[in-house]
């Protein structure tokens, strides 16, 4: 047996390879972006030491037993509940929103971590064997789990943080197998909710549709009724949180809807992406010589928008290596899912990847012009220390996954 | 049917939900590569070019204007620095507008106007809100400069007139660009100020220059963070040339200080070239009001002026010309033959054509010469029968009177020669005859502008050829070297006998029993003729010229004060000074036509 002990069994290379280039990259992105600042040149050492601090973090959540680690699942998951009220009160409002608390001379971004514990708290409850997705209860206590941090999050109010929460709970409930009515009934709201955004004949011909396939399906009534009354109170709770986001966001999404609207305001970010990205052409423009990344044409550029500096600093082929690094973690991520032995594992590697992946469409959508600017960091990328604590967390947890899985 | 597919359906997603994922993240990832080969590949060089007109930012750098010498190279038009305060809208904040209002002296509410204005133009070039403002504001600006976002000030020249010439109505000023005039010239940007009248006007592309441009790296708020290329880019600004005009400030201050106080017009030409030596109106105003913003009460002050005095009346003033127009009638008779020297006509003290038209004296039979001397109404009463109407107007053409030179001052007026078409026009074809009658002694419905006297004197004296009246001689390349402009040659085809004979009477105007002995000089011989321009309105205007010395004429003046009466005793005296100054400086007696700087003439 001892001989046949490899290190490659309890350790997975390659992803942990990929993460650690993916952040060595961040890094020479991030010291570019604020070499030429006044106030954010001591970013680089701070995302240094916050990818040591982080490496402990991993450490430790790849060593400890799994099962350790669920047993803590609920009482993580009322901490950081507890920490997203907390934010509320003596949070530092940094971009329109209060996502921070402070603490000595860091702050701490609760809803990243909350992004973990959702994660374990779902996985885990969904995993259950009692768990029938396709019973309203349990399903309604799926979305409650993954609702409630939405609620205090948009309170905030982080768009981008609670668009990561939806399709967690979205997707880990899709994963999980819940017939295609099921998945009609927990989409429609969400699909209704869009369209009242949009105005009134989208309404219209949305609730139209939700009619239409509740007479084919054929329900009984009262069942029918409940749901078309669910998307109703959808549209009607989109335009209460509407206004509830600050005007920036309100702006934001308006512009995407209507891009013309505001050329010169929200508009700005993105049009100076798309050009920071275009001028990089097939090689970049070079380390530090990007234009628009050493003239500071887009806003903190070290945090959500750093993909544009490896895009004008390094070109087509730079991001072309950034997004293969994110595939290699995605595919990777699926096929310890596959082949990991019980349910919540699986569960919790793809609640990982979903994270993952959402924030990575997300941000990487909004630089490439293609989806509204909303702010959310870029994994192992972005500056930001609770940002990368929690991904290597979710590694740490990747990888205890994977020791467990040829014992 | 439905049925079954919605059941098909939920099959295949039941069976492979991992199939879905990696579905979905392979259509995202290919996705995200479309785009940023569109983007990086396709779109590459608009996206450079976006780049680096985000963050290259060209400062103009607006050349030194031309300054003007006269014919001695005295300096009559410089430029002298100045500072302009200037608002960007983009970063100015409203609210400072009554601090910086009070702080600049200006009216409550000017601030707001200007940029009101201004609102056609991007927000992110600055405006002039004032121009000539003195030191302490500038140190306020400094000391405030924190407190004030998007106000800044910058050193310009103004035009500033050593010398002692005012020349309001020759020079010109400049005025800030219209945005009419913008949108037809590229090389002005707003708040660029352009040549409004004058020879500022008319020159406006010599003496503006070619700007220059400095490029900076700017950062998103448009602060420089440094050259771009180290300066590799820069163009230069070159300045623009410098004008030598025909003037001669001695005796165009002269022409100004005669007239002061007048309502008039003074011209001297130099018979040989056609340059202009003096041209003055009055009355007047101050060019330096209008060095930069004029003040509103100065503005207010000249439009209630009755007498206009930016009306520039050597060229846009149009009086019958009075007995100076005798000149033309004898050139006209004798050069068609109806007369020659030798041919009498009576005086009895008048001339009987339907009325009787009076003289001013009884002369009996005299010639052509002495009619011109004594200034007889009645041989030119005459005369004009003997020349025809439209023969006579043929000959006033090709002196230019009545008619616009088209040379290098724009504000002119044509004055008026009738011919038969005009009075059939307004009479009928019967049209009385005896309006000719006057006619002969240049009054009635004719006008001349002082300038085409001038100009008529100097073609006479000098036989008919000349060059067309012009203010610029030429200008100065950057080695000092006078390039001088061409100006058209004009040749009248007539006898130099002829000319003569009316020169020999112009002389004893002034030497003999004439009008104008109080012209008389003792060293120099001048000739010349009074004229009395009837005027309906008032007084009569009084005109005289002139040109000297009578051998070989060097200057050709003529003199216009309205409403002075009889033309010897108000205009003559004042072409006299003119005459005896330019004749007795040194420049004209070592110098006869040209200056040092002359490259060769025409």
């Amino acid at each position: 047996m001892r001989a046949q002990y490899d290190y490659r069994d309890k350790f997975d290379f390659v992803l942990f390879t990929a993460v650690s280039i993916l952040i060595v990259i961040g890094l020479a992105a991030i010291y570019s972006s604020t070499q030429n600042t006044v106030n954010e040149q001591n970013s680089i050492y701070k995302q240094l030491a916050f990818w040591l601090v982080s490496l402990f973090a991993f450490s430790f959540v790849y060593s400890i037993p799994l099962q350790t680690i669920r047993s803590f699942t609920i009482p993580l998951y009322l901490t950081t509940i507890l920490l997203l009220i907390i934010v509320l009160f003596l949070g530092r409002v940094a971009g329109g929103a209060k996502s921070w608390i402070p603490i000595g001379p860091f702050s701490l971004q609760p809803s990243e971590f909350a992004k973990i514990s959702t994660l374990l708290a779902l996985a885990s409850y969904l995993s259950k064997p009692t768990t029938d997705i396709d019973s309203f209860k349990d399903l309604g206590y799926a979305i409650a789990i993954g609702m409630a941090p939405v609620l205090l999050i948009l309170l905030e109010p982080d768009l981008g943080s609670a668009l990561v929460f939806i399709n967690l709970v979205l997707l880990l409930i899709f994963w999980k197998g819940i017939s295609l009515f099921g998945l009609f009934v927990v989409l429609s709201p969400a699909v209704t909710a869009l369209a009242a955004l949009f105005g009134t004949p989208f309404l219209l011909a949305v609730l139209g549709l939700i009619v239409f396939v509740l007479l084919i399906v054929r329900k009984d009534i009262f069942f029918s009724g409940s749901i078309f009354a669910l998307n109703l109170s959808a549209a009607y709770f989109v335009d209460e949180l509407y206004s509830i986001l600050s005007p920036h966001q309100q702006k934001r999404i308006m512009s995407f809807i209507d891009p013309g609207a505001d050329p010169l305001g929200s508009g700005y970010n993105s049009l100076q992406a798309i050009i920071a990205v275009g001028s990089g052409g097939f090689l970049g423009q070079g380390f530090l010589s990007g234009n628009q990344t050493q003239l500071q044409f887009i806003p903190e550029q070290w945090t959500d928008f750093i993909f544009c500096v490896i895009g004008e600093e390094k070109g087509f082929i730079g991001s072309l290596i950034v997004i293969s690094l994110y595939t290699i973690i995605f595919f990777r991520l699926m096929k310890i899912a596959r082949i990991s032995k019980d349910e919540f594992s699986s569960m919790l590697l793809i609640g990982i990847l979903i994270v993952i992946f959402t924030h990575f469409f997300i941000n990487i959508g909004m630089v490439l012009g293609l989806l509204p600017v909303i702010g959310i960091p870029l994994p192992f990328l972005s500056y930001g220390g609770s940002s990368l604590l929690s991904n290597m967390i979710m590694l740490g947890l990747v990888m205890n996954i994977y020791k467990n899985l040829k014992i | 049917m439905v049925w079954e597919c919605v059941k098909e359906l939920v099959n295949f997603a039941a069976l492979s939900r991992q199939r879905i994922f990696i579905f979905g993240i392979s259509i995202v990832i290919a996705v995200f590569v479309i785009r940023l080969f569109q983007l990086q590949i396709i779109n590459y060089d608009e996206n450079v070019e976006r780049s680096s007109g985000n963050s290259i930012k060209a400062i103009e750098q607006i050349p030194l204007r031309g300054v003007f010498y006269d014919r001695n190279m005295e300096l009559l038009a410089q430029n002298s620095p100045t500072y302009s305060i200037r608002i960007t809208p983009s970063e100015y904040d409203t609210s400072d507008n009554s601090i910086l209002e009070a702080a600049l002296d200006l009216d409550r509410g000017t601030i707001k106007n200007i940029l009101k204005k201004n609102r056609i133009y991007s927000r992110h070039i600055p405006i002039r809100i004032k121009r000539g403002v003195d030191i302490e504001a500038i140190s306020w600006i400094e000391e405030n400069f924190e407190n004030l976002n998007g106000v800044d000030y910058i050193i310009e020249m103004q035009r500033t007139y050593p010398g002692g010439v005012n020349g309001a109505h020759l020079f010109g000023f400049s005025k800030e660009i219209t945005p009419s005039q913008l949108k037809k010239d590229s090389f002005y940007v707003p708040g660029d100020l352009t040549g409004y009248t004058g020879i500022e006007k008319t020159y406006e592309k010599v003496l503006r220059g070619i700007k220059g441009y400095t490029y900076i790296l700017v950062d998103s708020k448009r602060r420089e963070v440094g050259r771009y290329k180290e300066g590799k880019n820069d163009v230069t600004s070159v300045k623009g040339k410098d004008l030598v005009l025909g003037i001669d400030a001695k005796i165009q201050k002269i022409a100004e200080t005669e007239l002061a106080g007048k309502s008039g017009a003074v011209v001297a030409v130099e018979p040989e070239t056609g340059e202009i030596l003096a041209l003055a109106s009055a009355p007047s105003y101050d060019l330096n009001m209008f060095s930069y913003r004029t003040p509103r009460e100065y503005l207010e002050q000249l439009a209630k002026d009755k007498l206009k005095p930016q009306y520039n009346r050597a060229t846009m003033s149009a009086h019958p010309p009075g007995s100076t127009f005798k000149i033309l009638c004898a050139l006209a008779a004798l050069d068609l033959g109806v007369i020659d020297e030798n041919t009498t006509l009576y005086c009895g003290g008048g001339y009987t054509f339907g009325r009787f038209f009076k003289c001013h004296g009884a002369h009996g039979s005299i010639n052509v010469v002495q009619a011109i001397e004594k200034s007889c109404n009645s041989f030119f009463y005459q005369l004009i029968f003997k020349i025809k109407l439209d023969r006579l107007k043929e000959y006033a053409t090709q002196f230019y009177l009545g008619k616009k030179f088209q040379s290098d001052f724009k504000e002119e007026v044509a004055g008026l020669i009738p011919n038969s078409r005009y009075y059939e026009k307004i009479y009928g074809p019967d049209w009385p005859r005896g309006i000719l009658v006057s006619l002969g002694i240049g009054q009635g419905e004719i006008s001349t502008t002082p300038l085409q006297l001038a100009f008529f004197t100097a073609l006479v004296a000098n036989n008919g050829k000349s060059h067309l009246p012009h203010i610029v001689k030429g200008f100065l390349d950057e080695h000092k070297k006078l390039h001088v402009n061409n100006s058209a040659p004009l040749n009248i085809n007539i006898k130099e006998d002829i000319f003569k004979i009316v020169k020999e009477g112009m002389y004893l105007v002034v030497n003999g029993a004439g009008t104008a002995s109080n012209v008389r000089l003792p060293n120099i011989k001048v000739a010349g003729k009074t004229g009395t321009a009837q005027n309906p309105h008032g007084k009569d205007h009084s005109w005289f010229v002139g040109f000297a010395p009578f051998e070989k004429p060097k200057i050709a003046v003529c003199v216009i004060v309205e409403n002075a009466g009889y033309g010897a005793t108000y205009a003559a005296p004042i072409a006299r000074k003119m005459i005896e100054t330019y004749l007795e400086t040194d420049s004209v007696k070592t110098l006869p036509k040209t200056t040092e700087f002359t490259s060769g003439r025409y």
